[in-house]
């Protein structure tokens, strides 16, 4: 059985496992609904991205982060995961719940073959720093352990560093041939401050820095992920795209 | 009279290895008047601590399995289960924590919080104890009972807060401050037996009264008296505190945190006070049974007196006294002399004699009742069995049994030894559910098998002392399973009709892969055509075909055998004819099953300081680990990876060299996972070469 998300229908990311294999694992991949974020063609075209997922407190962040990281390890990448203030446990449980909401009954093999291409770092809150990121990666990579391709930084706090901390790690990006970074940040809705494109506090100094920025913003009934920023999108940024609120599995554009 | 249940705490106590469990336990008996003179766990005095019952214990200064004792603190009856530490023997631990109601989770104050209490920690989590922290060894050198409090809010996620603070530490611990006293405690006379109750120190004021704020604001989420009387700004009623950490500790979403030195006689009378304060009696638990008349529905049980008995047997041992078979009661009373049923066998059983346990020496008592812990005379069961009142067909829920993932041969040195290791096999298999025991039947070794060397060096230990029997062990090896991935066809006749009586049978079917259990047989046959008697002949001659698979010559799991057509003969048909014809059967299917050879792996954390990471992170790649993620803790980091069993002998050697010794690790059973291409082609030239040199 395949219901899956198609550009003009509009149905979500569900998928059997026979089609995840040969040609269905290529149209998970090709009809994913990030697809239309085009960042995938930039990474391979050897150019850095960061992203941004931003939301107010429990709203499902990380439940697109997942998602992001899952279509990057399906199109071959390898990705760290980066839990601040996480256990390991949840952080797995997290990626084996969202597989198990695209994927039906995925096979031992697949299983495997993804959770060998994705590692989870987690820090204690006050522990985390660029300083001690930056060793640890390097370790994992002088070792020859672990060469990430995509970071995923779930919980850096925005409020506590600025520009500079970003810069940064851009550059620290450069130097370990880090292809892309997805952030996820909480915004306030107390705090009205936005910038030009709408990107909210405390953010909103700082977007120019980020090749994409989504927001997710429940209206009503309906969960949506508005694109914000998008340098390389095949969409106007300002599109919207659709979330499940059962499952916040990305539906259409 | 109904006894009191409020009354009863039935508690554990565990922890990490070498956390002085063991000693806190002879303290707590001693100041409960159940012994008279103190032994320590590697004594001089060579009578070593109470607990310790088994010699081997005695010799190795760790508890290896859990004894259960009585005490009696105050006006409230204390049945304590000492569990042991290393995970090796975790299903000890597991047994332990589904009759107890409560616990008392030990930490050393210098070590902390291990991985090994974290394994301990989701053991409790997965039965819901209630638990209290004991930080002991606070006399010794790097004591830090804070640090340790934090860690069990950082690692255990546990929400835990000091109840006391400590007066002096290392060398110049003297005492302790009882933060909702607020009163300094000392503990006098030789053995720390007179406590004297005095003014916190002046220099301590200020601490504790900022940490009694900082206690009370936490557990006043548990009292919206508590809550209202501090918004009030009044005076606090101690009870309404104890109340407070009482109900947060019952549901788990607090921890209170005490301290002391069971070596230095310090902090116990305190702790015994929380026993009986904060952990639960058996009434604030709610325990399940299935019923077994009614497709095993889940029922609570009553803790009544007056229904019917439903008992649990945890745990048995083989002692000098004879078979010892440790019970708890959930509801009902059993009178000695009076007869009950095991639920698993459906035979009657008549209890001749009831006994309370102290450690090794015992005490005649006539009845117990609900939330009891005894122990049973001479009664034929094995451990996990339920014992109800007849008329009453109930089973206590199904423990979590771990596959065993390794094993040896063990040769016996002469015939007596062979017939002294046979009597205690058939002891040990049934006491412990996860170690196991068969014969090779190529080889004719006797093969134990278990969840880890020290598991089966511990038997080993256990059959020479207590049995005499001398054995020689082989090397430790990975207990490999083979399994098949695709359904086969079979049709097979085993025919030997040359003179004489002859053999005859034909069975046709298929094998197929069974997606949970080991083996399954399903009969398909119609019209006869194998005649009923000889259907259990198959199923008999696929199981002894599961033995040994011809990959490796490991036993084969997950395989259903359906067969749905055959042949007989009216004079040449046998149970060995058709036993024969299966087996010929199954080697025919087999192989076109597609079969692969399964290995065990272990769930590997190690812990150490993060200097050391990027080194240990490459020693787990080196041996076929999957790194599943670390946990940074600032300057300790915790490698969590998933490792083939077969590549972690001898990794603590090689752990200890990689970090100068300041790592650690602990492993568990995760699953079993095909073995790669390579490492299958290995095994099976091994194999093929060891047929060959027989």
């Amino acid at each position: 059985m395949a219901e899956r998300w198609n550009p003009c229908g509009g149905l979500f990311l569900q998928i059997s496992i026979e089609e995840l294999t040969g040609m269905g694992k290529e149209d998970l991949i090709t009809s994913n609904p990030l697809r239309v974020l085009g960042l995938d063609n930039k990474a391979e075209e050897g150019r850095q991205s960061l992203g941004l997922v931003m939301a107010r407190a429990g709203l499902g962040k990380t439940a697109i982060l997942v998602q992001i990281a899952l279509d990057s390890m399906l199109r071959g990448n390898r990705v760290l995961h980066v839990a601040i203030g996480e256990t390991i446990e949840k952080t797995r449980d997290r990626y084996e719940d969202i597989l198990t909401k695209m994927v039906e009954d995925l096979n031992e093999e697949t299983e495997s073959d993804l959770s060998r291409r994705r590692m989870i770092m987690t820090f204690k809150e006050n522990v985390f720093s660029r300083a001690m990121l930056e060793e640890r990666l390097k370790d994992l990579i002088q070792q020859d352990v672990f060469k990430p391709d995509c970071l995923i930084i779930d919980g850096y706090d925005f409020d506590g560093n600025g520009r500079q901390a970003m810069e940064d790690l851009k550059q620290l990006m450069a130097e370990l041939g880090i292809s892309v970074i997805w952030f996820s940040a909480v915004s306030h809705r107390e705090d009205p401050r936005t910038s030009a494109d709408g990107v909210p506090a405390p953010c909103h100094t700082i977007d120019d820095l980020f090749e994409v920025v989504l927001v997710i913003n429940p209206q009503d009934s309906v969960m949506k992920l508005d694109i914000l920023r998008c340098a390389y999108c095949e969409v106007e940024p300002g599109t919207t795209l659709l979330l499940d609120p059962s499952t916040m599995l990305i539906q259409k554009s | 009279m109904a006894k009191d249940l409020s009354r009863v705490r039935n508690i554990g106590i565990s922890a990490h290895i070498d956390s002085g469990k063991t000693t806190l336990t002879e303290r707590i008996l001693f100041y409960t008047d159940r012994i008279h003179a103190i032994h320590e766990v590697r004594g001089k005095d060579g009578v070593g601590a109470k607990m310790d019952s088994m010699e081997l214990e005695k010799e190795r200064g760790i508890t290896i399995q859990s004894a259960a004792t009585y005490a009696s603190w105050k006006d409230v009856d204390i049945n304590i289960i000492d569990t042991p530490g290393h995970v090796d023997f975790t299903i000890e631990v597991e047994r332990a924590l589904r009759v107890l109601d409560g616990a008392i989770l030990v930490l050393c104050s210098v070590g902390g919080v291990q991985s090994q209490s974290i394994t301990v920690s989701r053991q409790m989590a997965r039965y819901k104890v209630p638990r209290i922290a004991f930080v002991n060894k606070c006399d010794r050198t790097g004591a830090n009972p804070a640090r340790v409090t934090q860690q069990l809010r950082d690692k255990l996620s546990l929400n835990a807060h000091l109840m006391q603070l400590p007066i002096g530490l290392e060398g110049e611990f003297e005492g302790i401050v009882d933060l909702i006293t607020m009163k300094a405690i000392y503990f006098d006379g030789e053995n720390g037996e007179t406590m004297r109750e005095e003014a916190i120190p002046a220099e301590m004021a200020a601490e504790a009264e900022g940490m009694r704020e900082a206690m009370l604001e936490e557990i006043s989420m548990f009292s919206d008296e508590l809550m209202e009387t501090l918004l009030e700004g009044g005076e606090i009623d101690p009870r309404l505190i104890h109340d407070a950490v009482r109900s947060g500790t019952l549901s788990l979403e607090f921890t209170p945190v005490f301290i002391g030195s069971a070596y230095k006689n310090k902090g116990i009378q305190p702790l015994l006070d929380a026993v009986s304060s904060y952990l639960p009696c058996p009434t604030d638990v709610v325990n399940h049974a299935l019923d077994l008349a009614d497709e095993e529905k889940e029922f609570a049980v009553s803790n009544d007196p007056d229904d019917k008995l439903i008992m649990l047997a945890f745990k048995l041992e083989d002692g000098r006294y004879g078979q010892l078979t440790y019970v708890r009661t959930y509801q009902g009373v059993l009178k000695k002399g009076e007869t009950v049923y095991n639920s698993r066998t459906g035979k009657k059983v008549k209890i001749g004699r009831l006994v309370r346990m102290h450690a090794d020496e015992m005490e005649e008592i006539d009845s117990c009742g609900p939330g009891d812990i005894v122990a049973l005379f001479g009664v034929d069961c094995a451990s996990g069995d339920t014992f109800t009142a007849e008329g009453l067909s109930a089973s206590m829920s199904s423990m979590h049994i771990p596959e065993p993932v390794i094993s040896l041969a063990v040769i016996p040195v002469d015939n007596k030894a062979q017939t002294n290791m046979s009597k205690a096999l058939n002891r040990f298999t049934k006491e412990d559910p996860t170690f196991r025991t068969y014969v090779d039947h190529e080889t004719g070794e006797t093969i134990i098998s278990g969840m880890g060397e020290l598991h089966l060096d511990v038997y080993i230990e256990r059959m020479k002392r207590e049995y005499k029997a001398e054995v020689q062990a082989g090397a430790p090896q990975v207990a490999y399973r083979e399994t098949i991935t695709m359904q086969a066809a079979f049709d097979y006749t085993h025919k030997k009709q040359t003179g004489g009586s002859g053999q005859y049978g034909r069975v046709a079917g298929y094998l197929e892969p069974l997606e949970e259990g080991e083996y399954e047989f399903v009969d398909q046959i119609v019209g006869g055509v194998i005649p009923r008697e000889y259907i259990p002949s198959c199923d008999k001659g696929f199981k002894k075909s599961l033995a040994k698979g011809s990959l490796c010559g490991a036993a084969i799991t997950g395989v259903r055998a359906v067969i749905d057509d055959g042949n007989s003969h009216s004079v040449d048909s046998s149970d060995v004819a058709f036993q024969l014809a299966a087996q010929g059967a199954f080697r025919e299917a087999y192989s076109k099953a597609k079969p692969v050879i399964m290995e065990p792996i272990m769930k590997v954390a190690v812990e150490g300081p993060s200097e050391f990471q990027g080194a240990v992170m490459g020693s787990l790649n080196q041996r076929r680990g999957m790194i599943i993620g670390t946990v940074e803790e600032g300057n300790y980091t915790v490698v969590e990876a998933e490792v083939p069993l077969s590549e972690m002998f001898g990794y603590s050697t090689t752990l200890r060299s990689l970090t100068q010794g300041k790592a650690e690790f602990t492993m568990e059973f995760a699953t079993f996972k095909q073995v790669p291409k390579s490492v299958s082609e290995e095994l099976i030239k091994e194999y093929q070469e060891e047929k060959k040199n027989k």
